[in-house]
């Protein structure tokens, strides 16, 4: 993919969009593409993946020894097993005598624990919803029909001391387990997951901006800035979720749902065969529903992203709109694309939720259905399925309450990971979206790049020329067929119209723009053959547009040759007649500038330019109209002092002015994209009715008028 | 967090920011900025009130379906006759019991599954909330779209589907309505300010601080309202059950609410602290970006891509980082609030495991009370911890009030309409200080009247623009006065004053919309007659004839599809078609060759027709054709007078200026 210049840019988002596509194969192929900014991470992200597994098995399995202990020792009052009155220190009194029973228990025990475990969750949750005890007689009845069946064997029961010093015991050991859970839990996985995670959206973001960094002005002209901030941020952001949530979530839902199916099918086939006929209509609301919420995501992205492009833009042209009086008119705009990306926000989540209600109800309408059904059969106490081989183990060869309650529990499981998967499937599709909108731009090759096998840029330059140039911009021809060549140790002069194309044709000296056609030498060098950063690294320029960056003057001067000392700044400004008024100024060489240097006149600001471009002691140095919004003395001195600086360097200067022009080696007139008249201020006024005299005299007419 | 790491975010607080210094506030502070967030609830009083009546489907399922559950087990499952059990049936239960009795265990499972469904498609009884959102990143940025249109319900089927989308607009609604506000009073902050605000932090505190108002709205209303609620159901329901035992868990739990409070209150100034600083690092990325992005051309060209990019870099990982202490404050008062609710745990566990050993209780009630105490300690612990969460609300939402607060230019005017200007502008004793202390201006006593062609001319810095400023009030003189027709311009409201001036600036700024859209900008009433007579003026209708949508060609980022050149000659047309009584030109001709320049002056001239034309500029073939010139030198007027008149005095400051140009 190379650059496109999008067509659609700054129509906004109302326009209908075809449903965007992403196959599985395109998905995994985003998948992929986050593999680069992930593998400097790859050590931290396994550790926390392997910490954050290894942690959940940890204190799943102590919190089942606790609940163990908690239910059926400190509350029931059996014996303790061999481990916990080691890790206790409890004497052998504690502990279980006889290994005979010893299989009895064991068989016991996963049921008895299950139910206890189960039971306690239930209450647990059921309070937390605001549900209340009912659920609890039963398991109240239970644990009554439990302790009937264990009534005889009073001998191997804890006396009541004995059980008040398990649960002291079992106190304070779940205290350090709490501190211990809380900290790891709550604050140290967390944190390292976010640096884990923030370093790798680090990754992305500053790809993104080098990528930006390098587009063409091409690309950029035809973009809109809040773009490149929503793609930085919004989209790039969604790569956090990608691993644990997106896919690592869904596999371990997706491993427990089919877990979940085996074990109802355990208890009747006809109800985990129902569970997955009832997946049907799921996955068919899921496919209507899935290029829909697709287009929603797009659009949201986009009109949310046109929102910002308008915020950056209402900002930085906020002196016009105040000297307009158009406050109003950048409101009523702001509050379109406002609107807009507020309603695109609705309408995809809309469209999420309703997928989601609708995913509810047919699960949730088939788990009542099943749950009827197995209350029919607890009544009924019609046989399970493989009840009856494990028999020994559990008591579940019929239905009945507890078989109803584990059955019935799976059923709802099953329903509820059905809709969690889709929630996530919902989001991941705007995820992908987000993905795809991150890696557009960093996909697209900038349009001048490196050639493969750059060559040295020459060590010395004898001249610079432009052969036969062509360049269109979009669709306007700009240069059609320019000649030029400058040789070192002059000053050559570009005049000609507004809009002639003198700033086009100083841009392919920069390579901001490669001629569509011709070709522009330094030597005999072709420009494309060397290093974009070569050729950039021995040109300077003083632009037109005098930006500058907020930060302090010394900053601004030094802004691209890191390696100029504080004299060497100094020594630039003198050069550029810059100076005297920076002394002037509160903080000298340290004044912070505002945005866009608005403290300063045009004039400071323009000399600042010309300082920073002579900073940088370059082979070439390109002057844009650098004395514009001079006075004529201070344009002198800085002609001078250019003149006396520039003396092996290859000098271009782009002005209207003439006391500018006159004292250049040569002068280049360009019209209608082609250098129509070249010489010295001499030769060109000798020609009648020559472009330039034409210039000069509109040029001194103004005078003679008056 | 130590006192010494909380001292390094102190002083590295200002990151970028020139003007909102001091974001340090009180606790007093903060309750005020909750108060005025309260106040925006009245905004949208109809979809609150809206959203408060569809919460209330809450409490359905939490009164009825432990019952059910209970009719379940004991009546469906172990086939028990109705009033058979010990446990008496709330009154509200009555009319189900009427509607169940006397049937059998599997026409009440009938009944019950039919009410389940119909349930379900209404309130999805049973599968719990409704909730959407996108996938944030982990920055306050990125989790601002979930935050300017989150929702949720707890319930699903059609009534949660109207409470989301309900939801979702009213929190729009409310962010919205705060940006709006933001964005309006950021429109018109004064000049001396603009320099100072960063486009990256203007734009962040609209898309990605104001969208925390809804929380901090709902935090104070919905969620403690509904906490409650929740909290009072099952004291009431409790009350059916464990009456006798319940006092002391509900009394433990009720305990947690000021412990809580106690325990995080102190760390509420943190909690604002690094909230406000990683918005500001967020901030300041969001200026290198911004920066770094528009200002593309002189990054290329200037060779400083690396430079940007490091920037950006640093700053993005900083602003990560202060994301990260953000979230760390947060996690340590979660862990707080969890020692608090593990303090009442321990003591419910001693109490009733007591009971339980000595007999006087069932095992099964310990995890039924100890699940009543987590639902009313939960409760208590989010409204005694609700000042501090509210904290990270109240960050943000400072960051927007402050250039609310921040007294923009029409504050600063008055309120006198001015009629249409006849005479001119009076310039008495006038100085300009600078913020910062530089003086631009000193000593200025000038009359300009309307017909006239006055030309400001002198060496750069000398303070043309700044006098120029003065007129449309865009500065305001530190001493002196501006007057236009008699009336002092410090009364005057600004809309009748800026409506009767043009200003075309230095800078061309254009937006990136059509043509017509830039100068209807302007003007939105004029005609098209209007449009192509300033284009022709201003020497536009060259290029735009040969742009293939004409008029209608939409400009690309800032106008940057066209040359410098083009641009001015946008920007002066767009200055003419305004026709208003004092037009200003800040160096129109700076960037056109001669004969356009030559072709502007001319429609210059014939514009001061009862208006009055002020250029500034140094092209000697300007400036000799203005009706008067004034000449500036170091902030003061040297002199004043015709190019004639100045040049045939042998001392004029302006003669040597102008004899400098010619050499």
């Amino acid at each position: 993919m190379t650059e496109p210049s999008p067509p659609d840019i700054y129509s906004g988002t109302s326009q209908a969009l075809e449903f965007p596509k992403i196959s599985f194969r395109r998905m995994a192929q985003l998948v992929w593409k986050t593999w680069p900014f992930m593998r400097p991470m790859l050590k931290h992200i396994i550790v926390l993946l392997l910490v954050g597994a290894l942690q959940t098995i940890i204190f799943a399995g102590s919190l089942f020894i606790a609940g163990d202990i908690f239910t059926n020792k400190v509350l029931v009052g059996e014996k303790v097993q061999p481990f916990q009155a080691w890790a206790m220190g409890l004497d052998e009194s504690y502990v279980k005598e006889e290994l005979g029973p010893g299989t009895d228990d064991q068989a016991e025990e996963p049921d008895d624990v299950e139910s206890e475990q189960s039971a306690g969750l239930l209450a647990t949750i059921a309070a937390l919803a605001g549900i209340e005890p009912v659920e609890d007689e039963e398991e109240d009845e239970e644990d009554e029909e439990g302790e009937a069946e264990e009534a005889d064997a009073q001998a191997n029961k804890l006396t009541e001391e004995q059980r008040k010093v398990v649960r002291d015991r079992m106190i304070v050991l779940l205290i350090f387990l709490c501190l211990l859970g809380a900290v790891m839990y709550g604050v140290v996985l967390p944190y390292y997951g976010r640096w884990v995670w923030h370093n790798v959206n680090q990754n992305l973001r500053v790809a993104m901006i080098e990528r930006a960094e390098h587009l063409s002005l091409r690309y950029h002209s035809n973009t809109r800035v809040g773009d490149a901030i929503f793609r930085v941020y919004q989209d790039s952001g969604v790569i956090i979720n990608l691993l644990e949530e997106g896919i690592i979530g869904p596999v371990v839902t997706i491993y427990n749902l089919v877990l979940g199916l085996v074990f109802i099918a355990f208890f009747d086939p006809l109800v985990a065969l129902t569970c997955i006929l009832i997946l049907v209509p799921i996955v068919l609301l899921v496919y209507l529903f899935t290029p829909r919420i697709r287009r929603r995501s797009l659009v949201n992205r986009r009109a949310y992203s046109d929102l910002t492009s308008r915020l950056q833009e209402s900002f930085s042209a906020l002196k016009v709109v105040k000297v307009n009086r158009a406050e109003s008119q950048i409101l009523d705009r702001f509050n379109t694309d406002s609107e807009r990306a507020l309603d695109a926000a609705l309408a995809l989540r809309l469209e999420m939720v309703l997928l989601g209600v609708l995913v509810a109800f047919v699960g949730g309408a088939a788990w009542l259905g099943l749950e009827y059904v197995m209350v029919k059969w607890v009544i009924e106490d019609r046989e399970t399925y493989l009840g009856a081989m494990v028999v020994a183990f559990i008591g579940f060869t019929v239905w009945n309450l507890g078989a109803f309650h584990t059955a019935n529990s799976r059923v709802e499981d099953t329903a509820e990971a059905t809709r969690m998967l889709t929630g996530v499937w919902a989001r991941l599709q705007d995820l992908f979206i987000a993905l795809e909108r991150a890696f557009f731009l960093l996909d697209l090759k900038p349009e001048v790049a490196d050639s493969d096998n750059p060559r040295e840029f020459p060590e010395s330059i004898r001249q610079i020329s432009w052969r036969n140039v062509h360049f269109a911009y979009t669709d306007q021809q700009i240069l059609s067929g320019v000649n030029l060549t400058a040789q070192v140790g002059t000053v050559t002069a570009i005049v000609g119209q507004t809009g002639a194309g003198k700033s086009t044709l100083m841009s392919m000296l920069l390579r901001l723009y490669d001629p569509d056609e011709g070709s522009v030498l330094i030597d005999e060098e072709d420009l494309r053959d060397l290093r974009i950063d070569d050729i950039r690294h021995n040109t300077a320029i003083a632009l037109q547009r005098n930006v500058l960056f907020a930060a302090t003057i010394a900053e601004n001067i030094r802004y691209s040759s890191v390696g100029a000392s504080r004299e060497d700044i100094e020594a630039a400004a003198r050069v550029a007649c810059a100076d005297e008024f920076i002394w002037a100024l509160p903080g000298g060489y340290d004044t912070e500038l505002g945005e866009r240097g608005g403290k300063l006149s045009t004039g400071q600001r323009q000399r600042l330019s010309i300082a920073r471009a002579v900073v940088r002691d370059t082979p070439i140095l390109i002057l844009d109209e650098p004395t514009a919004s001079l006075d004529a003395a201070t344009e002198h001195q800085v002609l001078a002092n250019l003149g006396q600086w520039g003396r092996d360097k290859v000098m271009f200067i782009i002005t209207h002015r003439l006391s500018t022009i006159r004292n250049a080696d040569q002068i280049a007139f360009l019209d209608e994209g082609q250098i129509v008249e070249i010489g010295t201020h001499a030769e060109l006024l000798a020609r009648e009715d020559g472009f330039y005299r034409k210039f000069v005299d509109a040029e001194t007419s103004g005078k003679e008028t008056s | 967090m130590t006192e010494m790491s909380l001292d390094t975010i102190e002083r590295k607080v200002s990151f970028d920011d020139r003007i909102d210094i001091d974001t340090e506030i009180t606790n007093r502070e903060a309750l005020v900025i909750v108060g005025r967030s309260f106040k925006l609830l009245g905004h949208v009083k109809k979809l609150f009130a809206a959203k408060v009546v569809l919460g209330l489907n809450v409490v359905v399922p939490a009164l009825i379906l432990p019952w059910l559950g209970k009719i379940l087990v004991d009546n469906v499952l172990l086939q028990k006759p109705f009033g058979e059990t010990d446990i008496p049936y709330p009154p509200f239960m009555d009319s189900v019991i009427t509607w169940l009795s006397g049937l059998d265990p599997l026409e009440i499972m009938l009944r019950l599954t039919f009410f389940y469904v119909v349930m379900l498609a209404l309130i999805g009884m049973r599968v719990g909330g409704t909730a959407a959102g996108t996938f944030a990143g982990g920055d306050a940025a990125s989790e601002a779209e979930n935050q300017i249109s989150g929702a949720r319900s707890k319930a699903s089927g059609l009534f949660g589907l109207l409470e989301f989308w309900v939801n979702v607009r009213l929190t729009q609604r409310i962010a919205n309505r705060l940006r709006t506000q933001l964005f309006e009073r950021m429109s018109r902050l004064p000049m001396t300010t603009l320099d100072d605000q960063r486009i990256g932090d203007s734009i962040y505190r609209v898309l990605y601080d104001a969208p925390s108002v809804p929380d901090v709205c709902y935090q104070i209303t919905i969620t403690p309202f509904f906490t409650l609620l929740v909290a009072l159901i099952n004291m009431y329901l409790v009350k059916y059950t464990y009456g006798a035992v319940v006092p002391e868990v509900v009394w433990v739990s009720w305990v947690m609410l000021p412990l809580a409070f106690l325990f995080v209150f102190p760390l509420s100034r943190l909690v604002r602290r690094v909230n406000q600083t990683k918005r500001a690092a967020g901030a300041a990325t969001t200026n290198s970006m911004e920066e770094a992005v528009n200002n593309i051309d002189a990054v290329q060209s200037l060779g400083g891509m690396e430079h940007e990019v490091n920037r950006f870099a640093q700053r993005s990982g900083e602003s990560f980082r202060r994301e990260r202490f953000a979230m760390l404050t947060w996690m340590l008062i979660a862990v707080v609030g969890f020692l608090v609710f593990a303090i009442g745990a321990l003591y419910i566990t001693i109490l009733t495991t007591n009971k339980i050993i000595e007999g006087q209780m069932t095992p099964g009630d310990f995890w039924v009370l100890f699940g009543i105490y987590f639902g009313l300690a939960q409760a208590a612990i989010t409204l005694g911890g609700f000042w501090v969460s509210l904290q990270q609300g109240v960050a943000a939402v400072r960051r927007v009030f402050f250039f609310i607060d921040y007294a923009s230019d029409e504050d600063l005017a008055g309120d006198r309409v001015l009629d249409p200007i006849r005479q001119g502008v009076v310039m008495e004793n006038v100085e300009f200080r600078y913020p910062d202390g530089a003086t631009a201006l000193s000593d200025i006593n000038l009359e300009v009247s309307i017909g006239e062609l006055v030309a400001l001319v002198g060496p750069t810095g000398a303070g043309k623009t700044s006098l120029a400023y003065l007129i449309p009030a865009l500065l305001k003189p530190t001493s002196g006065s501006v007057s236009i027709d008699g009336v002092d311009l410090s009364e005057v409201e600004l809309d009748s004053l800026r409506g009767q001036v043009a200003y075309v600036f230095q800078e061309h700024l254009l937006l990136s919309e059509s043509i017509r859209g830039n100068l209807l900008l302007a003007n939105p009433g004029a005609s098209e007659q209007d449009l192509v007579s300033a284009l022709e003026t201003a020497g536009c209708m060259d290029f735009i004839d040969k742009m293939p949508d004409g008029i209608d060609t939409v400009l690309g980022r800032s106008g940057n599809t066209l040359s410098v050149g083009q641009q001015q000659r946008l920007s002066i047309a767009r200055g003419l078609v305004r026709d208003a009584r004092i037009l200003i030109l800040d160096e129109p001709t700076a960037a056109l060759d001669p004969a356009t320049e030559n072709a502007l002056v001319d429609a210059l001239r014939r514009a001061t027709e009862g208006r009055l034309v002020v250029v500034i500029a140094h092209r000697l073939s300007t400036v000799r054709r203005a009706d008067r010139i004034v000449f500036l030198e170091e902030g003061t007027i040297r002199e004043t007078g015709t190019h004639e008149s100045m040049m045939a005095d042998e001392d004029s400051p302006y003669r040597r200026f102008v004899e400098l140009q010619n050499d």
